[in-house]
């Protein structure tokens, strides 16, 4: 949904831009602006839910500022954020002013969601929300009653979503919810038939990012746009072909046999095994190069020996050489 | 006869399974399930390792690899003649840590050393899926291409021509694979002809089975 988007002043990008592709896979050193770049759509998530405001006098000139540029059939509309300051970007403003596309595009920008997981905000029983079509939350704190909800009125979204996680995780038999006092759910998985019920306290961090990254997968109402940051955190490596199968199944669902319109994901790691699994698609992957204190967003498919690259050596082991890189400063 | 596998994948582990079956004649036992290399150069990095843990905390007794061919040297007949080694042939280079790495061991587990099956698919697993459906796919087909200069076709369109998308699930690669690999059933003769890269791990697993039967080559 969204094509590009252009940065000036921005945090650490000073001045860059980068074309968004279905799935993004951000790469690269901390503070290289990979965060910045998904706080910016979350901006623009926010800022798009309020009137449209004209710009006050106090605008500073060369202030951060950015431009956002949207695929068909929103490609004539330009969306501005501009900034009073690097941490409050306050002001949307459209281009044409009064695109006729603005109310469709704005609707769209409202489906836009971000998620940052916290493991221990996901161990807690879960309150049901004000409403039982209530999204999983930026945390996944909620990630029990919602699933609860799928369970009563997306049965056949949820039984996928069981067997999805049950094939992942084979050593469990099923996923419980329990249902206490004032509607408050508790999220367990059973180990193998008649076994204990381990309760979301007890499983592992991985194991609860996975049943997250499944349950988004999974969702009855995806969003149009996904962000989520440190897609590998908790998980094996050797799990991590699922994660990316499951955040493909949002982005590219034709090919997971679905008749959807696609997620545009765009999620960070720092997971040389996750960038292994993207060799075939290096389109996919973007790698945040920090100089100094700027940044710049760098397409790998856009590197000229790539394929010599890749020839010699996996793409994580190419990454953490230096060599694409997307690598702290050490000297 | 117990035989280890080494692959990059648990789809690559699925296919080799059903190959190595029908070139045995029947299921082996199979030892230390899942033993994953993350592609080349990976594979030839922990081979060394694989083959001491598999020779003394094991009682394995083939251990099975195999890698994607890629874009390197295809091995050929001429590979084949003694002390031959090519340096950018993975075939060679992967028989080349074989024979280092068993010639420095002492005898464990009652063996002289873990027994090897080495192939390498020719330019990826995905074209072994379709041989006998795709005339256009083979090795010969592949180094014609390479002489002129022009693959006749990419890893990316070999996952088409299979799944029919370049990003399936991991359990439909799997059905999928493991659905083309069985079309051969116990008959691999078409496969060995087609990809030399799969007859010669045919060939390393029938002269292992040979020399555990005490009927050595």
């Amino acid at each position: 949904m969204i094509a590009s988007v252009d940065f000036k002043n921005f945090k650490a990008l000073r001045a860059t831009a980068l074309q968004l592709a279905p799935f993004n896979l951000i790469i690269g050193a901390n503070g290289s602006g990979k965060t910045s770049l998904i706080q910016a759509v979350e901006r623009l998530h926010a800022l798009a839910r309020l009137p449209l405001a004209t710009p006050g006098p106090a605008r500073r000139a060369g202030g951060p500022r950015i431009s956002f540029r949207f695929n068909s059939p929103f490609a004539a509309v330009e969306a501005r954020l501009e900034c009073v300051s690097e941490a409050s970007c306050d002001l949307l403003q459209i281009r044409p002013a009064h695109a006729p596309e603005w109310p469709a595009l704005q609707a769209q920008l409202g489906r836009i969601r971000s998620y940052q997981l916290d493991y221990g905000a996901m161990t807690a029983p879960a309150a049901p929300g004000a409403s039982p079509d209530a999204p999983l939350s930026p945390s996944g704190a909620n990630l029990a009653a919602v699933l609860a909800a799928w369970r009563d009125r997306h049965p056949a979204e949820f039984a996928a979503l069981v067997a999805e996680v049950l094939r992942v995780l084979p050593e469990y038999s099923g996923l419980e919810l329990v249902r206490g006092p004032a509607g408050i759910v508790t999220l367990g998985l059973r180990l193998g038939p008649g076994g204990d019920l381990v309760t979301a306290d007890n499983l592992s961090q991985g194991t609860l990012a996975l049943l997250a990254i499944l349950a988004l997968a999974h969702d009855p109402a995806p969003p149009a746009v996904l962000c989520i940051e440190e897609i590998d955190r908790g998980v094996h490596p050797r799990r991590l072909r699922e994660v990316r199968d499951a955040f493909y199944r949002l982005s590219h669902p034709s090919a997971s046999g679905l008749k959807r319109p696609a997620v545009q994901v765009i999620a960070t790691t720092h997971s040389p095994y996750l960038l292994d699994l993207f060799r075939d698609h290096p389109e996919e992957i973007v790698i945040a190069q920090k100089q100094g204190r700027a940044a710049r967003f760098e397409r790998l498919a856009d590197r000229a020996d790539l394929a010599e690259l890749l020839s010699e050596g996996s793409l994580g082991d190419m990454w953490y050489s230096g060599i694409l890189g997307g690598v702290p400063d050490e000297s | 006869m117990k035989v280890a596998l080494l692959s990059e994948s648990p789809a690559d582990e699925a296919v080799l399974r059903e190959l190595v079956a029908a070139v045995l004649g029947g299921s082996p036992a199979w030892s230390a399930a899942g033993l994953r290399a993350r592609g080349w150069p990976s594979v030839v990095q922990v081979l060394p390792a694989v083959i001491r843990h598999l020779h003394f905390n094991t009682d394995t007794d083939t251990l099975v690899v195999t890698a994607d061919a890629d874009d390197s040297v295809v091995h050929t007949a001429a590979h084949e003649a003694p002390g031959y080694f090519h340096p950018q042939c993975r075939l060679c280079q992967l028989r080349a840590v074989f024979r280092r790495t068993t010639r420095k061991l002492p005898p464990a587990r009652g063996r002289n050393r873990v027994l090897r099956g080495v192939g390498v698919a020719v330019p990826a697993l995905e074209a072994w899926l379709l041989c006998g459906r795709d005339a256009t796919v083979g090795e010969s087909a592949w180094i014609e291409g390479q002489s002129a200069g022009r693959a006749p076709y990419t890893r990316a369109e070999l996952k088409w021509r299979v799944y029919g998308t370049d990003r399936p699930s991991l359990p439909y690669e799997i059905r999928r694979a493991v659905e083309e690999i069985r079309r051969h059933g116990r008959d691999t003769r078409r496969l060995e002809h087609d990809f030399p890269g799969f007859g010669v791990l045919a060939r390393d697993l029938r002269e292992d089975q040979a020399m555990l039967h005490g009927h050595p080559p």
